[in-house]
């Protein structure tokens, strides 16, 4: 019933049917189309109800009547002769909308089922089917472009990145993941790069050879040749090597071993005798061949070491012009020409010598002979001279002596004279001072008196007032001592009103059969104790409410007490963040709950409230307020009120055994 | 001074200002259930109303309407519950992670 009526409304509105169905689907077509044709809605209604059929009823319209005419459609049609199961007109009347709804939607005729409604549906079904399907597709394509420029927008923009990824499902993943592959594709991940950057990059090998750097090299023996700087060649002569002209291969080539081993000898030892010998052959051997073409004679040179009377330089000059010339015909190959004459040269050289040596004896004794006549010459002169000084030296003493004699009488009578001024003086300057010292003695003696005769005045005076003064001491003493007494007695009566005070609120708390105020009695406390800070600490330590209303009565206390346990017995198995169904179930099974005895451990809410009420029951409060404080949750908020009222209760109580304990101390300190 | 301790005594040591705070939960219960009371009946009325409007007096427009006012109605008490459990948050900025 419900479901044919549920598809009915929902067909009816949907679609204008094209009346092949049922006779029962005629009304509402008409209906649909009568609301479209903005008639006025009082006549829908008044006609509607006639014509309603319910779908499986079976009145007899139902199942008789078929569709009525329609009062604007009968005058075109006029024929009722197709009631046999196709009530729609084959013309279409007047509104062209109509036709327009009615033409495409016509479904193949079927005769009416009866009264089943399931015959009903069949005909719609294939496009009901489809039409889901395609609005299913289109929802599913609609939102996955949706998402996608939605992840997409969230790539671009920050704002709606957050948005995106806050609210969207998914979407912090799905942005995540695009924006890995960005990073990815941006920086290649450090796993699969190799470590050579360059050579990734595609950039040139550079190849280090395996002997670069610095390493040390054996001298090969051709660079040493070259190298070597005994040999022969441009660094020792300028002039150009005969033979070496020729053919420059053929130096290098025929060196004799002879050369080879005078050249790293030479040089520096060329002194010695076997290289002097060496030489002497080698220079030969150099020269032989010019000396031999030319003329096989030559003139001998001089020794002029050897030579007799070697010593004098003027025989050594001539000695070496005449090598000289020697030397020139030589090597102008004129021996024969000259020899002769060289030889008359030598020849004249020794006469020459001998010539010298007699010249050189005779100016020796001549020398000789001077000196001698000189040297008595002098000895004379040197005698007469010394003579003549010492006479000088004889008369310049003596007049020295007078003078020196006559100064010095001078100077002594000069000397003495001031003396005795200067001892004249010394003495009158003596006497004055003694004087000057005498007086000052005189004065010093006359103060010392003075001071020692008024100092025994003064130790006489102080001895006397001194006893006074003591005196007086001794009455300030005792007047203190009677004060002390005074203030000990008044703060003994002090601290006994302040008891008196005490055991009258405690006593006014303990009587009373209800709460009832006891500020009066905690100003008179107050007062009594006049200003002690612990008094006032433990008065302000009292909450307000406490004595301007009164504190609950320990019975008032237990009563209330087996009210609050009531209700939290019904919230003890509530959980956490409990809804209504939660707080049914609590309800409804903490009626089933047993209930303990005693003393029971454990920390839930049953044997908390069984333990509180032990305690309760043996008067101690403390501990009671202690345990209810344990609760959690509904428990310990439904239980809040109580032990509010147990504190400030315990409150009072600590507050007054404070004060009377300090009252007991004071009346101990005094003494 | 005298005088106070006479009229003390009248005066009941209830607080007015403040509920007792064993009787919260029955106070919400309470509201619960009246809550739960009107709203189901405004439902259920509004659901007739359309019924008989539109729907041509079927019976299941009323029983919606019921529903929606129960429901309403549960969902507020659920609210009130668990809102009463942890302190309110009214007025307090809430940070996300």
């Amino acid at each position: 019933m419900l479901r044919a009526a549920l598809l009915r409304s929902r067909g009816a509105p949907l679609r204008v049917l094209g009346s092949a169905q049922g006779a029962q689907w005629q009304p509402v077509a008409q209906r649909f189309v009568l609301a479209q044709n903005s008639t006025s809605r009082r006549a829908f209604a008044s006609k509607n109800p006639d014509e309603t059929v319910l779908p499986g009823s079976k009145s007899s319209k139902a199942s008789v009547e078929t569709a009525p005419p329609d009062p604007r459609l009968s005058p075109a049609n006029g024929s009722p002769s197709q009631l046999d199961g196709q009530p729609v007109p084959r013309t279409p009347p007047s509104p062209a909308e109509v036709k327009a709804a009615r033409s495409p939607s016509i479904p193949p005729t079927q005769p009416p089922t009866g009264t089943g409604t399931a015959s009903v549906a069949p005909p719609i079904k294939p496009r009901k089917k489809r039409r889901p399907l395609r609005f299913l597709l289109l929802t599913a394509l609609l939102s996955a472009l949706g998402y996608a420029g939605g992840v997409y927008y969230a790539l671009v923009s920050d704002n709606f990145h957050d948005f995106f990824t806050e609210y969207v499902p998914f979407g912090e993943d799905a942005v995540g993941y695009f924006e890995e592959r960005e990073f990815r594709k941006r920086f290649q991940p450090a796993g699969s790069q190799p470590r050579l950057y360059q050579q990734v990059r595609g950039e040139s090998k550079v190849n280090i050879p395996e002997r670069s750097g610095v390493s040390s090299k054996l001298v090969d023996e051709a660079t040493r040749k070259s190298s070597d700087l005994g040999a022969k060649g441009r660094h020792m002569s300028a002039l150009e090597d005969p033979s070496a002209g020729k053919s420059k291969p053929a130096p290098a080539a025929p060196v004799t071993p002879e050369a080879q081993k005078a050249a790293p000898e030479s040089t520096s030892h060329a002194l010695l005798p076997t290289d002097n010998a060496s030489r002497e052959k080698t220079i030969p051997a150099a020269e032989t061949p010019k000396a031999e073409a030319a003329k096989p004679v030559q003139l001998p040179l001089i020794d002029h070491i050897n030579i007799e009377g070697a010593e004098e330089a003027v025989i050594q000059d001539v000695v070496k012009v005449v090598n000289d010339i020697i030397a020139v015909v030589n090597a102008d190959n004129a021996t024969g020409k000259y020899s002769t004459t060289i030889q008359k040269a030598k020849e004249s050289i020794a006469k020459v010598r001998e010539d010298l040596i007699a010249a050189k004896v005779t100016t020796e004794r001549n020398t000789e002979e001077q000196l001698k006549a000189l040297h008595s010459d002098f000895d004379a002169a040197a005698k007469e001279f010394l003579r003549r000084q010492d006479e000088a030296i004889r008369e310049v003493e003596a007049k020295w002596r007078d003078e020196y004699e006559s100064e010095r009488e001078l100077l002594s009578k000069s000397y003495q004279d001031k003396l005795r001024w200067e001892l004249d003086i010394a003495e009158k300057l003596h006497e004055q001072k003694l004087k000057n010292e005498r007086l000052s003695l005189a004065i010093g003696l006359n103060d010392q008196f003075a001071e020692s005769v008024r100092s025994h005045v003064e130790s006489e005076r102080n001895g006397r007032l001194g006893r006074l003064s003591e005196l007086e001491a001794d009455v300030k003493e005792l007047e203190k001592l009677t004060g002390e007494w005074n203030s000990v007695v008044d703060s003994n009566l002090q601290t006994q009103h302040l008891i008196v005070a005490v055991e009258a609120v405690r006593s006014n708390i303990e009587r009373a059969d209800r709460p009832r105020p006891f500020i009066n009695e905690l100003v008179a406390l107050k007062e009594v104790a006049s200003n002690d800070p612990v008094v006032n600490a433990a008065i302000a330590s009292i909450n307000p409410a406490a004595y301007q209303k009164g504190i609950p009565t320990p019975a008032q206390l237990i009563d209330r007490f087996r009210r609050v346990s009531a209700e939290v017995r019904k919230a003890a198995l509530l959980p956490e963040h409990a809804g209504v169904a939660s707080h049914v179930a609590s309800l409804a099974m903490s009626k089933l709950m047993f209930k303990k005895q005693g003393l029971p451990v454990g920390d839930d809410v049953e044997s908390i409230l069984t333990r509180t009420e032990a305690l309760l029951e043996e008067g101690n409060l403390d501990r009671a307020a202690r345990e209810m404080n344990g609760l959690k949750g509904w428990a310990k908020t439904l239980s809040n009120d109580w032990v509010g009222e147990c504190r400030k209760v315990l409150e009072v109580r600590q507050a007054l055994d404070v004060i009377a304990t300090e009252a007991r101390l004071k009346s101990l300190l005094v003494d | 001074m005298a005088d106070k301790p006479s009229t003390t005594p009248s005066s009941p040591p209830t607080t007015v200002s403040r509920p007792l705070s064993e009787a919260l939960l029955n106070d919400k219960w309470d509201r619960c259930l009246s809550s739960l009371l009107i709203r189901s009946s405004i439902g259920a009325g509004f659901g007739i109303v359309f019924s008989f409007l539109l729907f041509r007096r079927r019976s299941w427009p009323v029983w919606t309407g019921l529903g929606f006012g129960a429901g309403r109605a549960y969902e507020e008490c659920d609210n009130s519950f668990k809102r009463a459990a942890t302190p309110t948050k009214d007025g307090l900025r809430v940070i996300r992670p």
